[in-house]
């Protein structure tokens, strides 16, 4: 948010484990930022799996920094 | 305690501040790719630069010191000044 | 029938003194009794349970016990009340006899209603409740100040964050209704409720007493002849420019004075704020939005001031505009900034009116005519030149008029190697730097100083453009 109220856009990328968390800080900040929610877990996950969820959400990340031209 | 106000504006738009709309396109621009410190958040964000790279966008890679504290001010200045959009990664 | 309401509390002597007394009158008045601590006071007789202090507030009750006397033909008026205990009052209201072991007067007690904070907390509940505004919450941990900055409320300066409570206490400085529409604000033409401008005032950090002000600031802003669709959109420099003229001026404390276009006076601080939020938060005018200002101006984030109306020989703005001098008015004008006039050495009307001139006809640009306005605000030490040579201000301005008067040679595109300037028709004519009416004084300003300012307008006036419109002020 405060890099968003500097005049930067853009957005922030986390597991599904923090789908509530993020939810209840949008309705305290009053603020919803753009979001791309991944697969848990991450912290054991190897280079290659890794690399492969980055992947498959490329889309989405990017969504998060320009504007759908579908 | 909860304070409440009343809204001064015309409520012609949603409650709550609206995040910034995106630009139309990537080209000519710097995308900053922040690494919050949690661990394997660099080899994810190593893939996304790498993308984004083969689209031909210019990228910028910054770290937070640790994830445990919000940003410095100091590194979100140098992110503003010299980017023009940003992805945050990896929170888990 | 007249009916009546006895408002009571059971920890008050004098109500306890006059707890026998209910029940005959209960039997021989048409009377309501309230009891503001305990409903079972007075004992053997019908009470209402008023502990919320409701009706107490509603009816604004200083005092225990309170006597309220209502005329039943004209919709339960109240006619008359009476507070304590005073016999001879009593039985005027009633009309009833009293007996003589009542002593013939004793004080009252302070109702429930006047309790240390109870005024605040009551006017929130059952002053604001029924008020249609969207509410926004804040959280504990998040700063109000920040959060006003977030929505996109703020000018740049910090707001006051507009609390229930201190839109309730505003509301309170007009008689009007709070759903009053007063009319759309450009450029996204949403109705303005009197409640939306108190919440702005709210904001620009404005007391109660400035409401009539700021109302007929923004009704003078709506009128079709200020334009002010067009005064925002424009990339020129203008924005309203507020001067108030009347009682309320001085009532209110603003400053016509040393420094009257500049800081450290709240009441010309905060009007001419608060009327800048309304247009923006309101209307949804913002800087690089629908504002497109190529440099704007610092009066944008506010700029309003009062006439000097004392030790005048000249009649008031107001009064030449035909309003009674102790009518209160407010003036809006499309401003640019403040050009300064020197002149320390003139001693005739006419010398001085040349140096004004001078300034005027730089206006814009020295070749642009009959495009921008202008207020000439004449300062105490240079009204004295035209006193003590009997100049009515009329005078003044007829003779600015005809200095004034300039050579369309001078003026064309290309006349003095500047491109900018009028066609070449105009060549052999003489042409007014200003439209007729465009040229408009007010006397402000300290008493030490031989300076006057210029403040020249929007680029477009008269019927193309924004004329100067003057608002009457309603309470």
């Amino acid at each position: 948010m405060d890099l968003d109220r500097r005049g930067i856009p853009g957005g922030f990328i986390a597991s599904t484990e923090f789908v509530e968390a993020a939810a209840s800080q949008a309705r305290s900040l009053g603020f919803d930022p753009s979001k791309v929610f991944v697969g848990h877990p991450i912290q054991d996950r190897s280079n290659a799996e890794m690399e492969k969820l980055a992947e498959d959400a490329f889309e989405e990340v990017l969504a998060l920094v320009v504007e759908n031209n579908a | 305690m909860t304070t409440v106000l009343m809204d001064p504006t015309a409520e012609l738009s949603p409650d709550g501040r609206m995040p910034l709309p995106k630009p139309k396109s990537l080209d000519g621009l710097t995308v900053g790719l922040l690494n919050i410190s949690k661990p394997r958040g660099d080899v994810f964000l190593d893939r996304i630069d790498d993308l984004l790279g083969q689209k031909g966008v210019q990228t910028k890679r910054y770290s937070k010191p640790t994830f445990t504290r919000i940003a410095p001010t100091e590194l979100k200045q140098q992110i503003a000044t010299e980017c023009d959009v940003v992805i945050e990664a990896l929170a888990d | 029938m007249s009916q009546y309401v006895l408002v009571l509390k059971e920890d008050c002597e004098t109500c306890k003194l006059l707890a026998p007394v209910t029940k005959r009158l209960i039997n021989e008045l048409d009377l309501t009794i309230y009891s503001q601590d305990n409903p079972e006071f007075p004992s053997d007789v019908p009470v209402i349970d008023d502990t919320e202090l409701e009706y107490s507030f509603k009816h604004r009750l200083e005092t225990v016990p309170t006597l309220l006397k209502f005329d039943d033909e004209r919709e339960l008026i109240e006619v008359a009340r009476t507070e304590g205990w005073d016999r001879q009052e009593w039985q005027r209201l009633t009309g009833l006899n009293f007996p003589d072991d009542l002593p013939a007067f004793r004080p009252g007690c302070g109702s429930k209603t006047m309790d240390p904070g109870m005024l605040d907390k009551l006017a929130v509940k059952y002053g604001s409740a029924d008020l249609e505004v969207r509410r926004l919450s804040i959280e504990d941990g998040e700063d109000e100040i920040e959060a006003c900055y977030d929505r996109g409320w703020s000018d740049g300066l910090p707001l006051v964050p507009p609390t229930e409570l201190r839109v309730v206490k505003m509301l309170q400085g007009t008689r009007r209704s709070p759903d009053e529409i007063i009319g759309s604000v450009p450029p996204d033409y949403a109705p303005c409720s009197v409640l939306k401008v108190a919440v702005n005032a709210v904001m620009a950090g404005c007391k109660p007493e400035y409401m009539p002000v700021v109302l007929a600031a923004v009704e003078a802003a709506l009128l079709d002849e200020f334009c002010m669709h067009g005064l925002l959109a424009t990339t020129y420099f203008s924005g309203p420019m507020v001067v108030v003229n009347g009682p309320i001026s001085r009532a209110i404390g603003m400053n016509s004075k040393g420094n009257a276009l500049g800081q450290g006076n709240r009441a010309n601080a905060t009007i001419g704020r608060a009327l800048q939020l309304v247009i923006r938060n309101v209307g949804g005018g913002k800087p690089q939005g629908v504002d497109r200002a190529a440099l704007g101006n610092p009066g944008k984030y506010t700029f309003c001031f009062a006439e000097d109306e004392t030790n005048s020989c000249w009649d008031s703005y107001s009064v030449d505009k035909g309003f009674d001098s102790e009518e209160s008015t407010v003036t809006l004008f499309a401003a640019d900034g403040v050009q300064g006039i020197v002149d320390q050495k003139s001693r005739t009307p006419e010398s001085l009116c040349r140096s004004f001139a001078a300034g005027l006809r730089v206006a814009s640009h020295p070749k642009m005519v009959m495009a921008a306005d202008a207020f000439l605000v004449i300062t105490p030490e240079h009204e004295r030149v035209f006193k003590d040579a009997a100049w009515s201000k009329e005078q003044v301005k007829t003779e600015l008029e005809s200095l004034l008067q300039i050579d369309g040679a001078e003026l064309i595109s290309g006349a003095g190697g500047i491109a900018e300037g009028i066609p070449d028709k105009f060549a052999d004519k003489v042409v007014p730097k200003f439209r007729e009416g465009g040229l408009n004084i007010v006397r402000a300003g300290g008493g030490a100083g031989m300076f006057s300012a210029i403040i020249a307008g929007w680029g477009a006036s008269g019927s193309m453009g924004s004329v100067p419109v003057t608002v009457k002020v309603r309470h």
